[in-house]
């Protein structure tokens, strides 16, 4: 008995110590440059970690607008995409003969190369305001929906049709009629399908916001500024902007992964 | 009756008649744009002008180039970098996922290390990985491989890690040797996996490519596409790539599933019984 508590103890030990020593050594061997001289870069390109940390630390009151601007995009095109993801699924369990070939076109979108994307997208927002932040906020959300679209339908669409076998004809046995079937059983049977595609498109929101913002009008954002900054050779400021960028990804995975444990507790303990 | 009947209810006529819808809503947004806009070819010029424009003979370039093989030349450049970094991605991916399954202390070293990057916008590094390395071909086959490498790794590793305890079991009762073990059921178990990683990642090295290209002057598709929309060149040549583009990364994701049938048996005989 003891025996076997020491040994997960020491399972869990070396599962979150050896990652831990990993990231150690390599924070050790970025701050001794020993990383400079492997990658052949200076001080100046790859700032040392202490150096990007602090002036996060200067400057986070200054960089609070272009993270909320990121963020504004990231989450509106994750909502609006996943929203249309949603009822493209629907449509396409609903219609199914029609609507898996809806699907195939939905997911070919997705090959299409966000960077061809975006600038098309700017040219058709061009009229839509005079405003040139809102016109350019709506011309970024429109790519992080298209980007996240695709993901959330072809999810939602397994979510809806592949329920458990029997399920379908018990409720029919029951004289429940088609709407009710979905509510009852195909909604809900959905719900981890959700989360499959929430994985995919969360990280992929904040890549579809930064990749946007390279193309818009408006000089703002998280990505922007990384772009910009390295343009003008400010390189640890971009560095920066990329550690904030990496940390709103990890955040928003991590809310993720919360809010899914607490949705889908119930479904687990069955 | 019956033959138009099962041509109607093929999946490919489906697929055909969504093709169609999609081209006839562009062509009717295309008209209208014509009529309320003042420059239509910024904001949505009609189909038959863009496939027009691209077998047009008149050279844009002072080089004598024609936009076609303009468009070519990028596309070789561009792509050619985002296919070596493809393949570098690949063999790192499958190594790593081998090594992972080799051994628990690799594995648990590296897998939460595939996770957090997966989470982290890495498109958005591009610009410090071009400074990093100085040279726009190294930068695109480095950010291609990264964005091939974790969609394979994670993947296969899954591949590996469902091959199920009796078929273990059954392997080792013939005293099979942990050669044999991977290549006679592990690996080929694993490989519909590793092509679904493929599939998911090749149009991500594609648009890491194009990227890239976009950050810094040369040659490339990236390139040609924001020197045109700064107006130096002719507004078809940024509609043409957007389309070329488009169709090469469509074309990438089918490609895998083409190589996958041709290797893979047990999918070959899918395809076939789908056939009959």
């Amino acid at each position: 008995m003891i025996l076997k508590k020491s040994k997960s103890l020491l399972n869990i030990l070396s599962t979150v110590g050896l990652p831990v020593l990993f990231g150690a050594l390599i924070y050790i061997l970025w701050q001794t440059k020993v990383l400079h001289a492997l990658f052949g870069t200076d001080e100046i390109i790859l700032p040392l970690p202490d150096r990007i940390g602090s002036i996060i630390s200067d400057n986070f009151t200054n960089m609070l607008p272009q993270i909320a601007s990121t963020l504004i995009v990231a989450l509106g095109g994750l909502v609006l995409g996943s929203l249309l993801g949603y009822f493209i699924g629907v449509a396409g369990a609903v219609f199914k003969k029609w609507g898996m070939g809806g699907l195939t076109i939905v997911s070919a979108f997705n090959a299409i190369p966000l960077v061809a994307l975006a600038p098309v997208i700017n040219n058709w927002t061009r009229d839509l305001s005079n405003q040139v932040d809102i016109r350019s906020t709506v011309a970024k959300i429109i790519t992080v929906t298209i980007f996240c679209t695709a993901s959330m339908s072809v999810n939602a669409y397994r979510g809806l049709t592949e329920v458990k076998p029997f399920s379908e004809d018990l409720f029919a046995s029951y004289g429940s009629g088609k709407l009710k079937m979905f509510l009852k059983l195909r909604l809900p049977n959905s719900l981890p399908y959700v989360f499959t595609a929430l994985r995919v498109s969360v990280p992929a929101c904040v890549i579809g916001a930064v990749v946007s913002e390279y193309f818009a009008e408006q000089v703002v954002g998280v990505g922007r500024q990384i772009r910009e900054n390295i343009v003008k050779g400010q390189f640890p400021t971009a560095w920066a902007y990329i550690a904030i960028a990496c940390a709103m990804g990890i955040l928003m995975y991590v809310i993720l992964l919360i809010v899914e444990s607490i949705v889908l507790k119930n479904r687990r303990a069955r | 009756m019956k033959i138009i009947n099962k041509i109607l209810s093929a999946k490919s006529t489906v697929t055909a008649v969504w093709v169609l819808g999609i081209v006839v809503i562009w062509e009717i947004c295309a008209f209208i744009v014509e009529a309320t806009q003042r420059t239509p070819i910024n904001v949505l010029p009609h189909l038959y002008q863009i496939v027009g424009s691209f077998f047009d003979t008149k050279p844009i370039t002072g080089g004598g180039d024609t936009i076609l093989t303009l468009v070519m030349s990028s596309a070789a450049e561009t792509l050619s970098r985002a296919l070596i970094g493809f393949i570098i991605g690949m063999v790192l991916g499958y190594v790593l996922a081998l090594l992972m399954n080799l051994s628990h202390i690799v594995e648990k070293i590296a897998f939460p290390y595939l996770m957090i990057i997966q989470m982290i916008p890495i498109l958005g590094m591009a610009p410090i990985v071009l400074s990093i390395t100085g040279d726009i071909s190294s930068a695109r086959i480095i950010i291609a491989a990264i964005l091939t490498f974790y969609p394979v790794s994670t993947n296969t590793l899954a591949g590996f890690k469902s091959v199920s305890r009796e078929r273990h079991e059954l392997m080792r009762s013939y005293g099979a040797t942990k050669f044999q073990l991977y290549t006679k059921m592990l690996i080929p178990s694993a490989m519909s996996y590793f092509f679904t990683g493929l599939k998911i990642s090749a149009p991500m090295a594609i648009t890491a490519s194009i990227l890239v290209d976009t950050l810094q002057g040369g040659n490339g598709l990236g390139c040609m596409l924001s020197q045109s929309l700064k107006g130096s060149m002719t507004r078809f040549v940024f509609w043409d790539i957007v389309i070329f583009s488009a169709v090469i990364g469509v074309l990438s994701f089918y490609l895998m599933g083409v190589i996958e049938r041709a290797l893979v048996p047990s999918k070959r005989g899918k395809k076939k019984k789908a056939v009959n």
